[in-house]
């Protein structure tokens, strides 16, 4: 009895400890968002003395945060449609055949999750240098692609492999076209896939830093770059907080809704059995 | 319970009970093994049994009750200090060891010299066939081979009580009754104490020298297997072990009226009584007592016998009968029961 | 040999597209290194880039740096994550929370949580504050960029703790309950069954985590730039300002096949020391 009670203290100390570690650094980041221009949040002041708005008008009217948002969130959902078209057919093949190679296959599409980013992004950029080619968008766009193709190709094979051989079959026995095969056979089971995998290649796109620094830079922006561009030497504290809670806030949303989708990404919920 | 003088049973339990929750999957069970007897839990699935052997291991602790073993009190020692091994259904061998550290892990951890360990190990392979095996890892063996690693890994710790959690229910039917020969004899042969559970009535039947037979977490019936399967006291356990064929009847002074007319039969009870007889139990033809007649509505040809549903007298009886003959649907057919194959059963455990 | 042709159409468009991607990155960083491919001069195959390189102190430091950085979070993240992993086994009341709460810096961006950690840590942050007023210090303490990385280790563990929690727990929740039992039941303590049972059985997942957190935290560039000792470079800061203020993409290449090579042999040898560790506990 006492060791229950002992296991239960633990917990209630841990999560505890988890919320200071979580709650209070968002605290203190919203409130230096919310200092007012006017008046400094300096020491000794507990809380800044006046709360505002003020600097998130200001950031939207002056910076390039407005072209950065633009930029971030229509590169993201492209990068997740191209993603998710290219790794099909691979998902496919890891899914649904056998052949020789095939557990090498899937180890090397691995390959580009232990790439150090900023090697790859440096000489990603050489190469565009060396080919002359200057489109700085595309160029992160295709990058950006590259490195989520692996977890876009893992998420469908599951999902692939998750598809019933016997209603397959079932259905062409019941003579369906190649198409009528597919909208029963496979696309129920593939659509909690697809749009995990398009969720998780577009919350990664959207956080992606070092590709878009090393190419993008200095006139490209997205939204991680405008961060890193207040937390360095240029440090601005108020500012890097409004940046911060705008890359972070619909990340946290996204990813809350990509837990659901995974959840009733299992097959038991798909295929109706356990 | 079972003390007689000073006398008490090698391992006894007494009032049981376990709750989860609002779950009652005990209610009160009592029982005792005397050292070497093989004794079997049997019961549907939820019937308690792979709870109360738990228990026993120690890997629950009950509700209420007390459980001793020579004894002792059992419920404080934990399941690393008790002397007992358990079979488990899953074989639970250690996925990392080879056969011959997996039956070693025990008696190393009781501390065993190298050379003592190395013996026991050694005698064990060779008395289970394993020698050939010794050094493969349990996944490239097969379920049967598994099953004799996971017997000899609970058989090296040398103990008094070995615990079976339906042992055999992951071999197929051919294996199956090769095994539970196996296990027999060498229970026979060690002598240790088996308390085994199973789900399976012929698996019961064929290896216990007692059989308690557990419903909703009571015991229905215990005995040996031969009262058990011809002096079921309830009808739950005429029902679960073999087939029977149950009938309303009501009994006075020694004579049943029952659907079928006047029957004789070895019940003793009076009043209102279900009555029940096995299939195999009915012979061909009308003789002095308890004929009866009746139309043939299916037949299945079992190799051994003949599975024959007839219709008598507005109900459905079950004949087993031997031979080659055939019985049509539509025929008409007699046959009578010996009163001494006649009893009356109980609607409920009381 | 249709099937075969069939098999490569499918595999092109996403493991062609991703071995052509990285095999020509390497290649051409590789190259670069050795002066081919040369973006601001003649490309000649020379070993000056290497000599110029070797030769700098900086460089040294910074592997060193980052192979310290690497190590110690790696180490510390995985000897986090077990014993969690172990307690949320079997589910309990608020074990949902918990691990909710434990995975939760997954949906922080590595800036974001630079700059959160950075706020709390600063010179007047709530840290230097609470020490104040509690009285434990007489003055506020310089913590952010500490000259020993403790921000950026603390950090990498903050950030990397949900992936070994999550291959951990995958692994220790993989394990058969009989299985433990059987331990149990054969005379094996807690510490007896985690030692020759559990770890054996989960060191493969522990490889892994310390694999992929390793190779992470040695390739890092924001948490350095953002919270690290300003006097240190890690290999990858090191080998962006050599590439963008000196213009040296050799230079630059030079430290990027090193800190590919770090990533390899140190996470190999790391793998491989704990692997030896487990063999040894295991008696």
């Amino acid at each position: 009895m006492s060791a229950k009670i002992l296991q239960r203290l633990l917990v209630a100390v841990l999560v505890a400890v988890m919320l200071v570690w979580l709650i209070v650094p968002f605290a203190m980041a919203i409130l230096w968002s919310m200092v007012d221009p006017s008046t400094a949040w300096t020491y000794p002041d507990l809380l800044p003395p006046k709360l505002s708005f003020e600097r998130w008008w200001i950031m939207w009217q002056t910076t390039s945060l407005p072209t950065a948002i633009l930029n971030s969130y229509s590169l993201a959902p492209i990068a997740a449609l191209l993603t998710a078209l290219l790794a099909a057919p691979t998902a496919f093949a890891f899914g649904r055949l056998d052949f020789p190679g095939k557990g090498l296959a899937q180890i090397l599409i691995l390959v580009p999750l232990v790439m150090p980013g900023f090697v790859v992004a440096i000489f990603f950029a050489s190469i565009l240098l060396q080919m002359g080619f200057f489109a700085r968008y595309p160029a992160i766009l295709f990058g950006h692609v590259i490195l989520y193709l692996p977890y876009a190709v893992r998420i469908l094979s599951v999902s692939f492999g998750q598809v019933r051989t016997d209603v397959v079959n079932a259905a062409r026995d019941l003579g369906a076209s190649p198409w009528q095969v597919f909208r029963v056979a496979y696309l129920p089971v593939l659509r909690p896939g697809i749009f995990a995998a398009f969720l998780v290649v577009f919350i990664l796109s959207l956080e992606e830093f070092a590709l878009a620094f090393v190419v993008g830079s200095p006139d490209f922006t997205t939204i991680p770059t405008i961060l890193y561009s207040y937390l360095g030497y240029n440090f601005i504290r108020p500012n890097a907080a409004v940046v911060a809670l705008i890359l972070v806030v619909p990340n946290v949303l996204l990813m809350l809704g990509l837990e659901r989708l995974l959840q009733s990404a299992n097959p038991a919920s798909v295929s109706g059995k356990g | 319970m079972e003390t007689k003088g000073t006398f008490v049973a090698y391992l006894a339990a007494t009032d049981i009970g376990m709750r989860f929750d609002t779950f009652e999957a005990l209610k009160g069970v009592s029982f005792t093994a005397e050292r070497g007897e093989f004794i079997t839990l049997l019961g549907p699935s939820g019937c308690g049994k792979t709870t109360l052997l738990n228990i026993v291991a120690g890997f629950l602790k009950p509700t209420r009750g007390a459980l001793t073993l020579d004894g002792a009190d059992l419920l404080p020692i934990p399941p690393e200090r008790r002397d007992s091994a358990m079979c488990f259904q899953s074989y639970a061998l250690f996925p990392h060891l080879s056969v011959r550290d997996n039956i070693a892990f025990g008696p190393r951890q009781k501390g065993l010299t190298a050379t003592e360990v190395a013996k026991r190990v050694n005698d064990l392979l060779a008395q289970m066939a394993l020698d050939a095996h010794a050094g493969k890892l349990p996944n490239a063996l097969s379920g049967g081979q598994q099953q004799r690693v996971a017997l000899a890994r609970a058989l090296a710790v040398g103990p008094g009580l070995v615990l079976f959690d339906e042992p055999l229910s992951n071999l197929d039917a051919k294996l199956r009754d090769q095994v539970r020969t196996e296990i027999r004899a060498l229970q026979r042969r060690v002598g240790f104490t088996a308390l085994y559970v199973t789900h399976d009535q012929a698996e019961a039947l064929a290896l216990s020298d007692r059989i308690l037979l557990l419903n909703n977490g009571v015991i229905e019936q215990e005995g040996a297997p031969r009262d058990i399967y011809f002096k079921p006291r309830t009808r739950f356990v005429a029902d679960f072990i073999g087939a029977a064929n149950l009938h309303a009847g009501i009994a006075e002074a020694g004579a049943l009226a029952t659907p079928f007319g006047p029957l004789t039969g070895a019940g003793v009870a009076t009043g209102a009584v279900t009555i029940c007889w096995r299939p195999e139990m009915a012979r061909l033809g009308p003789a002095g007592v308890n004929s009866l007649a009746g139309i043939v509505s299916s037949s299945a040809f079992q190799g051994a016998y003949t599975d024959v549903f007839v219709d008598a007298a507005g109900q459905t009886v079950r004949l087993q009968l031997p031979g080659a003959a055939h019985f049509a649907p539509g025929e008409a057919l007699s046959f009578h029961v010996p009163p001494s194959a006649i009893t009356t059963v109980a609607d409920t455990a009381s | 040999m249709r099937r075969t042709l069939f098999v490569l159409l499918l595999l092109a468009p996403g493991l062609g597209l991703v071995l052509a991607f990285v095999s020509l990155v390497l290649y051409v960083a590789v190259s670069q290194s050795f002066g081919l491919y040369n973006l601001g001069g003649d490309s000649v195959f020379s070993l000056a880039h290497w000599q110029a390189m070797l030769g700098e102190r900086r460089y040294w430091r910074a592997l060193q740096y980052s192979a310290y950085i690497a190590v110690t979070a790696s180490l510390l993240a995985v000897a986090l994550a077990y014993p969690v992993a172990l307690l949320l086994r079997k589910p309990f009341r608020g074990s949902l929370t918990l691990s909710a709460l434990i995975k939760a810096p997954l949906l922080v961006p590595g800036l974001v949580a630079a700059f959160l950690f950075v706020n709390v840590i600063s010179y007047h942050g709530i840290v230097n504050q609470l020490m104040l007023s509690l009285g434990l210090w007489d003055a506020p303490v310089r913590l952010q960029n500490d000259k020993n990385g403790y921000g950026v280790i603390l950090l990498q563990v903050w950030k990397q703790l949900p992936f070994a929690f999550l291959l951990l727990s995958a692994a220790v929740q993989a394990l058969p309950d009989a299985v433990l039992l059987a331990a149990r039941d054969l005379g094996a303590g807690p510490l007896d069954r985690f030692r020759k049972v559990v770890l054996p059985l989960t060191a493969g997942a522990m490889q892994a985590a310390l694999v992929l957190i390793f190779i992470g935290a040695a390739g890092d560039f924001s948490f350095q730039a953002v919270a690290g000792p300003p006097s240190v470079d890690s290999l990858a800061t090191l080998m962006t300002s050599v590439q963008s203020t000196q213009g040296d993409w050799n230079g630059a290449a030079v430290v990027a096949v090193t800190l590919m090579a770090l990533s390899l042999f140190g996470s190999a040898a790391l793998a491989i020391l704990v692997r030896g560790a487990t063999r040894l506990a295991r008696g």
